[in-house]
């Protein structure tokens, strides 16, 4: 064996390499941090100038060989002060790659930007995600409190996986999640499916059912379920991400099934070919649907028309810049049209 | 951009394991390699981690797995398993190896690790993984 006890000597010293496949002495934390500086000119008031992004701290630390944490925490810039939020904790024990098992904070898995990039804003090729999960959203609950079963059958030709949820959904504040409990008498569970074919590396197909009860601005109680369905090519060239959720709110006691309210994006990059691969244009179409009989969201003014384009310039692996402009129309609102400019940077550690 | 492989210089890469990784007919198909390496499949069938070394940047075989199995370029490697850390799917991601000595080193003590190293640097004592039933140098053997 040439050089084994120097070469095992700095495998044990290495940052980069760790006897993974043996349980660590104490846990061993990796860590992940984003954030993004941005520029804004808008027809909105109040709205322009120089702006702090969200600051984000990922960590993910082996407690065994079964047992990992994760945890998110965020900065982000309001007018007056800082928010600090924990986005994300949970512990997951793995039993095998077909069944995991997690309790905690996590990001809802509706879809699959919720999921794939969230706070993730260099992992994304826009400025900002759509509206139907932006920052803060009402029409998808982008947090869920609970415990969720998760896996995946990597030996199946279609890359069959899913996850199953049961939580406290959605707080009083529809925005938010139920952390301190659930606010009605009845908990929240989202199930979803997806494809994720190994021949097609980037692919993505999946369903998504999210049912809770929840309070309506009016303090009724109403029944909410979501269909949605994602379609996601996420790679370079090209890059198609498409979104579609159907969300309905019925009164508990009422007249039955009421008109649904529906969101959808449409987004397509492609990285330029040689000299020119820094440079990645894209354009997102997206809109937010409410019917005027959901007395959920009706009140809260959701509807929304926008159209983005963009280029993202990478002048470094870990380093993206983008240029955005946006057309968009808020409901109740003149249509508005706004610039960005975003420097957005991912920092890696363990 | 993926890189391209020189194939008049680049020799044949070998897909290399722990001794105790037990895998029937010692056999993978392109599929499952590629399962592995990108962590959709995350343990061996006896439950055990799997344990992935990956030579550093600059390392040619480094350019061919990613040409061969992740079609990625190294930009988008890196960004693939930041978002897998991110999306929580990875507690991390593979191990970086910095010499062939060391990974072949590492992969005969790291339980259920596998990696990858050069034909020519092949010893007596690393277990060689045929993919879809072939051996380097044979006809048809896809990281040729």
């Amino acid at each position: 064996m040439r050089g084994s006890w120097l070469g095992i000597l700095v495998a044990a010293l290495s940052p980069a390499v760790g006897l993974a496949g043996q349980a660590p002495d104490d846990p061993r934390i990796r860590a992940l941090g984003f954030g993004d500086f941005n520029y804004l000119v808008t027809d909105l008031d109040g709205k322009e100038g120089f702006r702090i992004g969200q600051m984000v701290g990922h960590v993910i630390a082996d407690i065994d060989e079964r047992f990992t944490f994760f945890g998110e925490v965020s900065l982000t810039a309001k007018d007056d002060k800082y928010s600090i939020e924990v986005e994300r904790a949970s512990v997951r024990y793995d039993f095998a790659d077909e069944f995991k098992i997690s309790a905690g904070r996590f990001h809802t898995p509706v879809g699959y930007w919720n999921t794939a990039f969230h706070h993730g804003s260099w992992l994304q090729t826009s400025v900002a995600r759509p509206e139907m999960i932006k920052f803060g959203s009402r029409f998808i609950p982008t947090h869920f409190v609970g415990l969720l079963a998760e896996g995946g059958f990597p030996t199946s030709p279609l890359g069959l996986g899913y996850s199953v949820g049961i939580g406290n959904g959605r707080a009083a504040n529809i925005a938010r999640a139920g952390d301190a409990g659930d606010v009605n008498d009845r908990p929240a569970w989202v199930a979803r499916v997806r494809l994720r074919p190994i021949s097609i590396v980037g692919l993505e197909v999946g369903a998504t059912f999210y049912s809770d009860r929840l309070l309506a601005p009016d303090l009724s109680k109403a029944n909410e379920r979501i269909y949605a369905l994602h379609v996601a090519l996420d790679r370079d060239a090209p890059e198609i991400l498409a979104e579609y959720a159907h969300v309905t709110h019925d009164p508990v006691t009422g007249s039955g099934d009421l008109p649904g309210s529906d969101g959808y994006y449409i987004q397509f990059g492609y990285r330029l070919p040689a000299a020119y691969r820094s440079v990645k244009p894209y354009v997102r179409v997206e809109q937010v649907v409410v019917q005027s009989g959901d007395d959920v969201f009706f009140p809260l003014a959701l509807n929304y028309d926008g159209v983005v384009v963009g280029v993202r310039y990478d002048p470094g692996v870990f380093l993206a810049l983008r240029v955005e402009y946006r057309y968009e129309q808020f409901e109740g609102m003149a249509k508005t049209n706004s610039l960005y400019a975003q420097a957005s940077f991912v920092l890696t550690g363990s | 951009m993926v890189p391209t492989v020189d194939a008049q210089t680049m020799e044949a890469v070998a897909i290399v394991v722990h001794p105790e990784v037990a895998i029937d007919d010692d056999n993978l198909t392109l599929d499952q390699l590629r399962s592995i390496f990108l962590a959709e499949r995350q343990h061996w069938g006896d439950r055990s981690r799997i344990t992935l070394l990956v030579r550093a940047a600059m390392a040619p075989e480094r350019d061919l797995i990613l040409t061969e199995i992740y079609g990625m370029s190294e930009d988008r490697y890196r960004q693939y398993w930041i978002g897998k850390m991110f999306r929580s799917e990875v507690a991390s991601g593979p191990k970086i190896v910095f010499s062939t000595d060391m990974l072949r080193d590492l992969v005969t003590v790291i339980p259920g690790s596998i990696g990858f190293v050069p034909v020519s640097e092949v010893g007596p004592d690393l277990k060689v993984i045929r993919i879809d039933g072939m051996l380097p140098g044979d006809e048809g053997y896809p990281l040729n």
